[in-house]
């Protein structure tokens, strides 16, 4: 570590806190408060990575990210901006795309021929002949990209979300965003503020200059921060960055957390009644000769680093700048001791005479309307030739540091995210925002206030815009405000772009490396649009989103295309505005499912847990995925399944029965009490989107069941199609209320009646017959006589608290008969043998009633305007080249089609939707969709596997259901 | 009367210091090391119920009348009712150990079973709330107690916030019953940073019995 500055009050580093790291596998050391690229500026680095197409050393320029110059590996991450990341102790850096070390960089060699890779040069050149693109398309996607990450790569750290809401959300910390936060704050709003840095203050943090009352910048703003953080109506957002804005004043952003922080970044998304955007300004590039060589930086760069850091820049240095804060920044950085050569200024009027006469005073060379022309030395700069721009006299200078920068770029871009148009104004030479967003406003040095006193006012009158937006009583206070804004002075911006005679090595973007020869040679190609010109020539497509070509791209264009500046407007800002971690948008990413109310002990007894839609459900008990046991023991003796997923409804009122009849197939006006009806819904298309059954409680009052998928729907459903009626009637979804139980297997019943005092025998309770008793010890049961498995079975639904009370109960009465539970799967092949469909697994999106041959479940006297889909049932009922459901045996018992599989013969004739191998029957069987023209019974299949070659599974349509076919073992 | 044991969705990861049983359900009453808050009570225990009426405006269950206009609440008798829609409102138990069932009347259904039913109160309430939702809870426009109906960690539910209070904030709700376990676990991970504990029911108890 170099001697650092110290004493300084600006700074923000403890230099009693070291901070070891490594960087190429050597220990450095930092302080506390050092970003790493500081810290490893500091510690001699001037290299810190190569460019994306050239291969040219890159090294520090600016401290806010505005290009990937320092994009680094830290900690096996790459790409991270290292001059916004705070140093860590342990951190492990190396830098990116190289190959070799950054100052010998194997490939260093490609910068020497960018005469033969013009501006879209994949485009034009690599197409002839055709044959050879996709080999030069292999070798660029493989020279592509910056930075390397394996697939298998986790991220580490805690990356959370926060979703605030507030009344007032200000986008910046500096001095006009902290007055138009206390501004909106005194109307007793809520306000937020967003800092990208680490702290507050902006563009007053680093400066000493004097304001119009005496007190230097730094003490201004430390002032004004510290009235922001006693105000308690004001939350600030620290090192937080903008993502983006969107309709409705959202705001989105990330914020990286430091030290005492739960989380290593954070996602937020904030929604506010008003917005105040005071994101100021950055430097705009001066385009010149090798403008990206280590040792050229911009002056807020050059200056932070040794105000707020203690770090000089350099030991021997030039500036050459287009504005009053680089003259201040040559200034205060000698007075700090840093040797200064020579200034050269672009403008000839304009600028602060106190500040000329000061540097003249201290043996500075100020040079009026000169310019840098060229930086000099192979990886980081030696010497510097400064130009006249009228007259072409030259100067060389020998140095290792050269401030350079041609002006201010208002950081407008959320606000034309938002749906402000940019315009060209002449004095500030900014694209100041035209048309505001409702709700949203704009402050502070973006707008092209250059003193403090403007920059302040210009942001209390927003803060008070904005309580206006929320309803505060401020006319009074605002007119006063802008009356504030009026009177303060104004600044004159320079417009300078480019020096004489710089092109071919002068970047415009630094991430892209695309240089004005590039952008010039997309114009004479015709690009001379800024949307496809930025694409063609690669202009601000990379990380920094456009952060240094910024606006000296459209004043190239403007240029080319022989306009005033301005001419050509900058294009719009998309998001993400700086480059986030897709760790920080997944955030913390609960896995939100629900859990039956025997979901533990289901899980404890062995049930292999899967999730199936919203809920995780016991899909095995054993191993054996093909559940031969499971289901053995329920054809054979008795099982138990948890079925609570089930949907459930309590359906009541006068109209209740009017709704049954609109939403469902079946005649609901003969839902019997102590019985269950079967019926299905159709949709207005005629194909099936739910079953399940109803039974009627009391007068005008069902309960009624859904499959568990369209659970989550069907109030809405019923509520839906019954809209325009004004029918009395109401809907509860029971679903969670009731865990459901299945006992199944021929001692089904023998094992319920030990649970229970009502008579469940065949007379008492038939197939499809429903009784409301209790079990146990009194829990209420709502019991179902259906056998989907096409077994003698019963649906307990008992409350939920209760419910694995219930299925304890019944494991103990069945424990002498070796009752076990069976999972999903088991149910699946048992449903199947008995050829009972599951609605999106033998149906799709067009498959109607008909198609599955449940045409025996549409009450046709119903007159069809009043039942959902009844129309398009007719319509479809003798329609030819349909997909029937059928029956397939295949001819070979051990052959079992894969879910899914296409059925062929010289094109696909239909697919299978559930096949599996039947113990029962020893022998394989499915369902599935054929075209009607097969459906036929006897007609011989072939259906396609994957993975079989030309071999077909030979199949042949049979009748179902295939277990059981009069229902006798359900009905005994 | 059931002796079998009422199971709530929600577990709660704590010691209990002090429990009573209760129409089957074990109620926590205090965990071992509650801490000072923010905590977060299950309520599962207690009753809800799901009021739907043509003409609910003129209803007063409980006696207490049902709000005017959906999203307010009124308390009253033990209980709040939340006015959700046109035709709908629901019911919770906030006071006392029991409420006592309505007349067995068309609009009333017991939804307890259907929903858990948590309490998170104290300090940074919101601060918690605020990572779970983007819902706001703190808008000026709004005085509680108020009822918001929207996704809590992604899930629908019916959210209530009793009280606006940084040191004393309160927020109930509901959301399916199924959630329960993976919603606590959200809400615990979320308030980790803020030191959110598990309390039991006395928490609750005193904090309703102090705010109101």
């Amino acid at each position: 570590m170099n001697g650092r500055l110290t004493g300084l009050p600006t700074l923000r580093v403890d230099p009693h806190q070291a901070i070891a790291f490594l960087y190429r596998g050597r220990e450095f050391h930092g302080q506390s408060g050092d970003t790493v690229a500081v810290a490893l500026f500091d510690n001699g680095v001037r290299v810190f990575s190569r460019s994306v197409k050239y291969h040219r050393p890159r090294g520090l320029y600016s401290l806010d990210g505005e290009s990937s110059n320092c994009a680094m590996e830290i900690d096996g991450v790459p790409n991270v901006q290292t001059e916004k990341t705070l140093l860590q102790s342990g951190m492990s850096v190396l830098p990116q795309n190289v190959v070799g070390s950054p100052e010998t960089d194997l490939l260093g060699f490609i910068a020497h021929l960018d005469w033969a890779m013009p501006a879209g040069f994949y485009y034009q050149t690599l197409h002839r002949p055709a044959w050879f693109w996709p080999i030069a398309m292999r070798r660029i996607q493989q020279l592509a990209g910056v930075g390397r990450i394996e697939p298998s790569f986790r991220m580490k750290g805690v990356f959370d979300e926060v979703y605030p809401t507030t009344d007032v959300c200000v986008i910046g910390g500096g001095p006009a965003g902290m007055c138009a936060a206390l501004a909106a704050a005194a109307y007793d709003l809520r306000v937020i503020l967003l800092e990208a840095r680490p702290h507050l203050g902006g563009m007053y943090d680093h400066r000493v200059v004097l304001d119009a009352e005496g007190r230097t910048l730094h003490d201004r703003g430390m002032e004004l921060a510290s009235r922001v953080e006693a105000t308690p109506r004001i939350r600030v957002l620290r090192h937080t960055s903008l993502i983006g804005i969107y309709n409705n004043n959202l705001v989105t952003g990330f914020q990286a957390g430091d030290a005492d922080d739960a989380f290593d970044e954070r996602y937020v998304e904030l929604r506010a009644r008003s917005v105040v955007v005071a994101t100021g300004c950055i430097e705009r590039p001066l385009l010149f000769e090798n403008n990206e060589r280590p040792g050229v930086m911009q002056a807020g760069c050059a200056h932070r680093m040794a105000r707020t850091y203690g770090v000089l820049p350099g030991s021997r240095s030039v500036f050459s700048v287009g504005h009053d804060l680089g003259l201040e920044a040559a200034l205060d950085l000698a007075e700090l001791g840093l040797p200064v050569l020579a200034v050269a200024d672009s403008r000839d009027q304009g600028r602060d005479e106190a500040l000329v006469e000061a540097l003249q005073a201290k043996g500075i060379s100020y040079l009026s309307g000169w310019v840098a022309e060229k930086a000099h030395g192979r990886r980081e700069l030696t010497r510097v030739t400064l130009t006249a721009i009228h007259g072409g006299a030259r100067r060389d200078f020998s140095c290792d540091l050269l401030v350079a920068s041609a002006g201010l770029t208002p950081l407008t871009a959320p606000l034309t995210m938002a749906g402000a148009k940019p315009a060209f104004d002449s004095h500030t030479g900014f694209f100041l925002p035209n048309g505001m967003p409702d709700k949203m406003h704009a402050a502070g040095s973006m707008l092209g206030h250059g003193y403090p006193e403007a920059i302040e006012a210009s942001g209390r009158y927003a803060g008070l815009e904005a309580a206006a937006d929320c309803g505060g009583a401020v006319e009074s206070a605002l007119e006063e405000a802008r009356n504030a804004v009026k009177a303060a002075p104004g600044t004159a911006g320079s417009m300078i772009v480019r020096a004489p005679r710089s092109g071919r090595k002068a970047f415009v973007c630094f991430d892209e490396d695309t240089t004005v020869k590039n952008v010039k040679q997309a114009f004479d190609i015709g690009f001379d649009v800024p949307e496809l010109s930025k694409r063609f020539a690669a202009v601000g497509t990379g990380p920094s989103q456009g952060g240094v070509p910024a606006h000296n791209f459209p004043f190239l264009l403007s240029e080319y295309r022989a306009e005033p500046l301005g001419g050509v407007v900058p294009t719009t800002a998309r998001a993400p505005m700086v480059p986030a971690s897709i760790a920080t948008f997944a955030g913390t990413n609960h896995d939100m499912h629900k859990r039956t109310p025997l979901h533990d002990s289901q899980s404890q007894a062995g049930g292999i847990m899967r999730r199936i839609g919203v809920w995780k459900r016991a899909r095995y008990f054993s191993p054996d995925l093909l559940c031969r046991e499971e289901i053995e023991n329920v054809r054979k003796n008795v099982g138990l399944i948890d079925i609570s997923t089930l949907g459930k409804f309590r359906i009541f009122g006068p109209d209740a029965e009017k709704a049954l009849q609109r939403v469902y197939a079946g005649n609901m006006a003969k839902v019997p009490t102590r019985k269950l009806k079967y019926s299905a819904m159709c949709n207005d298309d005629g194909c099936l989107v739910d079953d399940g059954v109803v039974t009627k409680r009391a007068e005008c009052d069902y309960y009624l069941t859904t499959s568990t998928g369209r659970a989550g729907v069907t109030v809405e459903w019923i509520r839906y199609h019954t809209r325009y009626d004004n029918w009395d009637f109401h809907i509860v979804n029971l679903t969670d209320a009731f865990g459901v139980i299945n006992v199944a297997g021929p001692n089904a019943r023998r094992v319920l009646q030990k649970v229970t005092d009502c008579d469940v025998s065949n007379e008492a309770l038939p197939f499809m017959g429903y009784q409301e008793s209790a079990i146990g010890d009194g829990i209420p049961a709502r019991v179902c006589r259906i056998g989907f498995v096409g077994e003698l079975g019963y649906e307990l639904h008992v409350p939920s608290s209760l419910t694995q009370a219930a299925w304890d109960l019944l494991m103990e009465a069945g424990r002498e008969c070796g009752i076990r539970p069976f999972g999903v799967e088991a149910q699946s092949c048992m449903r199947l043998e008995k050829g009972h469909v599951i609605v999106g697994t033998e149906s799709e999106i067009r498959t109607t009633l008909l198609d599955l041959g449940m045409g025996f479940l549409w009450y046709r006297q119903k007159p069809a305007a009043k039942t959902v889909g009844a129309t398009a049932l007719r319509q479809t009922a003798d329609q030819l080249g349909r997909l029937k459901l059928v029956g397939i045996e295949t001819h070979d018992p051990k052959q079992t089609p894969k879910d899914g599989s296409v059925v062929v013969d010289t094109e696909v004739r239909g697919h299978v939707c559930t096949a599996r191998f039947s113990f029962t029957l020893s022998k394989s069987i499915g369902l599935a969709m054929v075209e009607d023209e097969l459906a036929a019974e006897g007609t011989e299949l072939e259906i396609y596997q994957d993975d079989w070659g030309k071999e077909r599974i030979k199949a042949r349509v049979v009748k179902v259901p295939f277990y059981d076919p009069d229902g006798e073992r359900m009905k005994t | 009367m059931t002796t079998h044991r009422s199971l709530s969705p929600a577990t709660l990861s704590a010691t209990p210091a002090r429990t009573e049983q209760r129409d089957g359900w074990e109620v926590v009453l205090e965990f071992e090391n509650q801490g000072g808050g923010p905590h977060l009570i299950d309520l599962s225990h207690r009753a809800r119920w799901d009021v739907q009426d043509g003409n609910i405006s003129e209803m007063a269950p409980w006696g207490v009348p049902v709000p005017a206009t959906p999203g307010q609440c009124a308390m009253g008798n033990g209980v709040i009712i939340n006015r959700m829609n046109r035709t709908q409102a629901s019911v919770w138990h906030l006071e006392g150990e029991r409420l006592e069932a309505p007349p067995d009347d068309p609009p009333y259904t017991n939804v307890t079973e259907a929903t858990v039913f948590l309490a998170l109160l104290g300090r940074d309430v919101f601060s918690i709330a605020e990572k779970l939702t983007a819902l706001g809870f703190l808008g000026s426009t709004q005085s509680p107690p108020f009822l918001v109906q929207g996704p809590l960690l992604h899930v629908p539910s019916q959210i209530v916030c009793l009280s606006h209070e940084a040191e004393r904030g309160g927020l109930l709700f509901t959301c399916s019953r199924g959630y329960g376990a993976t919603m606590v676990e959200g809400i615990v991970q979320a308030g980790s940073e803020f030191g959110l504990r598990p309390a039991g029911e006395d928490r609750y108890a005193d904090w309703i019995r102090e705010r109101f």
